[in-house]
């Protein structure tokens, strides 16, 4: 039996709707193997108003175990510090999040705007949003660089925009499970095991990649990367290895991954949808790792490789 | 400990927040007011930015129905760059849409209001116990059946457009995705899928038939036949009647509707339009929002989304004041948006002839609801039959510098419209007017309540600790948003409860 209690501040709720989609275990199953009772969700919930909040104080207060605590949002401290944009049950949200973070085991921040900031402290953050433990790539945030859950960890940022289902209930698994300690963390307190290769990694256009063939317009055959903005070269998410919804990601319908799981998103990755380039004519943000040389010479080289059969216009369909 | 029995609401009670004061006196709501309690600024973010842009961050307005976002957003970029849009992107786009709003439509229905039919208040209801078996959260034959149809029927949305929520394959001038062959007929086999789940549960009969009912009469007969009465839609049909639901929630009578699903030729399959007893067209210049009870800077009257602006003033000490959501009106006049105003535009038959004969009202509007779905199921399957893989779904645009644009599409519960400026090849103004804004609007300018506000004024408070006449007028609209309403007698509060 694990008590959880999973807060909204600024969000769309769109990591709601996308935790709801998950398989194996889906929500259901979760519930019941794992004998989660979910104490407090917004949109799950058992009780209402007033007495919802009333159900939260016993966390809050240590009378019973919060065993996990999720984010959903970012909390907003406007205007002026008082965090009146976001109101749950005529409190700020963000004094919600400062009383249960005290008594939680875990923290889970789910989604880049929980973790990071994301789309809801984007410039000019009219709102003064932040992540929980980092503001943007600042460590700090909200609940400050020092904090420490319970178990002795940092919130845990289960990031993306919205973030895969299987990337939060396997982290709530292994919690579930025991295995709490042995989730490897990022710098940015990401787990390796979603975050750990980049969205480029299992791309179908990985080989147009490599033969440096791009697609100049939507539904182009080629890769992204040159073009149309696309970012899975410098962002870390499983998107292609995991895929969405069991069967597809971004990249894989022609469309420019954004860069959604980097503590930098929105305002470092846009343009979303072309390519900014240097004078010489190659993207002025290269692969992760990579050198303005090796790149130009690796680019050479792979256009003169490249088989026919991936030359542009060669390959468009009948 | 044992497991609890939680109420899994999947989507559509949330999207932000809301807090909604209910005054009740002599048995009856008196007055009635809906308070946005969340701002997020986006007009304000995407001041200066590349206008493409606006398509990434729009749709996180809301990932319930970022769907219809997206369209807004391409449409509105469309007419800025005057795109030319293949057919085989308008089908594309409105196949997803369909499904979006299909998948909302069953959720509203089932996680939403369906909860509220098991109330205790019925329990001595014949019905109650078959109700309790087919409806109860998590644990109802058909609330399960609905979860699973819901999630197979997003796959839809990966094979054609990468993934849900949030993928971002709407782009001014089509879509970014080239679907082969197998990819229709694999979304043909979900929504085959689909189907089965509601003609099985819903109907308890063939879709074709249902879609043959055209007027009250129809009804009767059709309940007649088969298991059709046996169906969750037979049993709501008998219950909502006996259960008063046709009594209840009128709302303004207003209906506003912008158009949806454009067809391969762009025009749209469901009609747009403004009903106020008569039938008009609607002209968009007429649309204002009104901020006199908003937390925004002041302005006299309203002002069209193309000259509005966004300006944050939170002062509580301005009791006018009560809300983040500004007031849209549509020609002074305030309206409802949803599945029924766009049923009425659309002049469908049967909605029509309900609410010529029944009114709007809580029934109507969830009646109206379930036949749209149906009818939007058997349409994208249409729609998909059209797409020709062999021609285009993509012409790039051009970018002007200098460009107005405006795209109106509808969301699940309503209308949606986005208004863009673009100057100097940036984005110069950006507005958005929500159905729920339509919807849970506060009073305008001329002090007149929104139209939910509407709806619950007048509405019976029989008991006072469980005033399930007041959820059900809220959820008839499916506002979308995590409500929490306040019962409140004189300055004392009697109860709150989550919508
Ligand atoms: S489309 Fe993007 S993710 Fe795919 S191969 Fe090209 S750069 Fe990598």
């Amino acid at each position: 039996m694990a008590n959880l209690v999973w807060l909204q501040g600024a969000t769309d709720n769109g990591c709601s709707i996308s935790f709801l989609n998950t398989h194996e275990p889906d929500v259901a199953q979760l519930i019941r193997r794992f004998e989660v009772n979910i104490a407090f969700h917004p949109t799950i919930n058992p009780t209402s108003g007033p007495e919802a909040m009333r159900s939260l104080e016993p966390y809050a207060q240590g009378e019973k175990p919060l065993d996990v605590l999720i984010v959903e949002g970012a909390v907003q401290t406007g205007p002026n510090g008082t965090g009146e944009y976001c109101i749950v049950g005529e409190r700020p949200f963000k004094e919600l999040v400062q009383e249960l973070a005290r008594a939680a085991h875990y923290v889970v921040a789910i989604g880049t705007c929980a973790s990071f900031g994301g789309i809801a402290a984007a410039e000019p953050n009219p709102t003064e949003a932040t992540g929980l433990q980092f503001h943007r790539d600042q460590r700090g945030g909200f609940l400050g660089a020092d904090y420490r859950s319970k178990a002795g960890l940092p919130v845990v940022n289960i990031s993306g925009c919205p973030a895969h289902p299987d990337r939060l209930v396997h982290t709530l698994a292994a919690v579930l499970l025991g295995k709490g300690g042995a989730i490897q963390l990022d710098e940015y307190q990401r787990p390796l095991d979603f975050y750990g290769s980049l969205t480029h990694d299992a791309c179908p256009n990985n080989e147009y990649f490599e033969y440096k063939q791009s697609a100049e317009h939507f539904t182009d055959k080629g890769c992204l990367f040159e073009e149309l903005g696309c970012k899975g070269p410098l962002t870390h998410s499983d998107c292609n290895r995991r895929l969405w919804n069991l069967h597809s990601s971004k990249t894989r319908a022609g469309s420019p991954c954004m860069g959604c799981t980097e503590p930098g998103f929105p305002d470092e990755y846009v343009p979303f949808f072309e390519t900014v380039k240097t004078r010489a004519g190659f993207p002025r943000k290269l692969p992760l790792g990579t050198s303005r040389t090796t790149y130009m010479a690796m680019a050479a080289s792979a256009k003169l490789a490249c088989p026919d059969r991936l030359k542009s216009g060669k390959n468009k369909k009948k | 400990m044992a497991i609890r029995t939680i109420e899994l609401s999947p989507v559509t009670r949330i999207e932000g927040h809301l807090e909604f004061k209910v005054e009740v006196e002599g048995g009856a709501v008196q007055e009635a007011y809906a308070s946005g309690a969340l701002f997020r600024g986006f007009e304000l973010m995407l001041k200066g930015r590349h206008p493409m842009d606006a398509l990434a961050f729009t749709p996180r307005i809301c990932g319930v129905c970022p769907t219809s976002h997206s369209i807004a957003a391409t449409k509105a970029l469309d007419d800025a760059f005057q795109a030319e849009v293949p057919p085989n992107a308008h089908l594309m786009r409105s196949v997803l849409l369909g499904v979006e709003n299909t998948m909302s439509h069953a959720t509203a229905f089932y996680a939403l209001f369906g909860p509220d039919l098991v109330n205790p208040k019925y329990a001595n209801h014949p019905a109650y116990g078959e109700l309790n078996q087919r409806l109860a959260p998590l644990s109802g034959t058909s609330y399960l059946g609905a979860v699973k149809a819901r999630v197979k029927l997003d796959e839809i949305f990966a094979l054609l457009g990468g993934q849900h929520p949030h993928g971002n394959c709407f782009v001014p001038g089509g879509i970014t995705f080239k679907p082969d062959l197998a990819h229709i007929t694999k979304a043909l086999v979900i929504l085959m899928e689909a189907r089965e789940f509601v003609e099985e549960t819903i109907l308890g009969g063939k879709v074709d038939r249902w879609l043959e009912v055209k007027s009250l009469a129809d009804v009767d007969q059709w309940m007649g036949e088969g298991r059709h009465a046996q169906s969750d839609l037979g049993l709501f049909i008998q219950l909502g009647p006996q259960l008063g639901m046709d009594k209840l929630g009128r709302g303004p009578g207003n209906f506003v509707a912008y158009g949806v699903y454009d067809q391969s030729d762009g025009q749209p399959w469901l009609k747009r339009g403004f009903f106020d007893g008569q039938f008009h067209e609607l002209d968009q210049a007429r649309i204002t929002e009104h901020v006199k009870h908003s937390w925004y800077q002041d302005y006299d009257g309203g002002k069209h989304p193309g000259q509005g602006e966004t300006r944050p003033h939170l002062d509580r000490s301005n009791s006018q004041k009560y809300s983040f959501a500004k007031s849209p009106r549509y020609r002074d006049h305030v309206a409802e948006v949803g599945p029924l105003a766009r049923m009425i535009n659309d002049q469908d038959p049967l909605v029509l002839d309900l609410a010529q004969k029944l009114g709007p009202n809580v029934y109507t509007r969830v009646l109206a609801r379930l036949h749209e779905a149906v009818r939007t199921l058997a349409q994208v399957e249409k729609w998909l039959h059209q797409i020709d893989v062999s021609k285009p779904f993509y012409h790039k645009p051009r970018h002007p510098k200098e460009a107005i644009g405006t795209g109106m599409t509808e969301a699940a519960r309503g209308a949606l419209g986005h208004w863009v400026q673009i100057k100097k090849g940036v984005i110069e103004s950006y507005q958005v007017i929500t159905p729920t804004a339509w919807n849970v609007s506060p009073r305008d300018f001329m002090d007149q309540p929104g139209a939910i506000e509407q709806a619950v004024i007048g509405t019976p408070v029989p008991d006072e600790a469980n005033p399930v006449e007041v959820q059900h007028v809220i959820r008839s609209f499916d506002p979308c948003i995590a409500c929490t309403v306040h019962l409140i007698r004189g300055s004392k509060e009697l109860k709150a409860l989550e919508v």
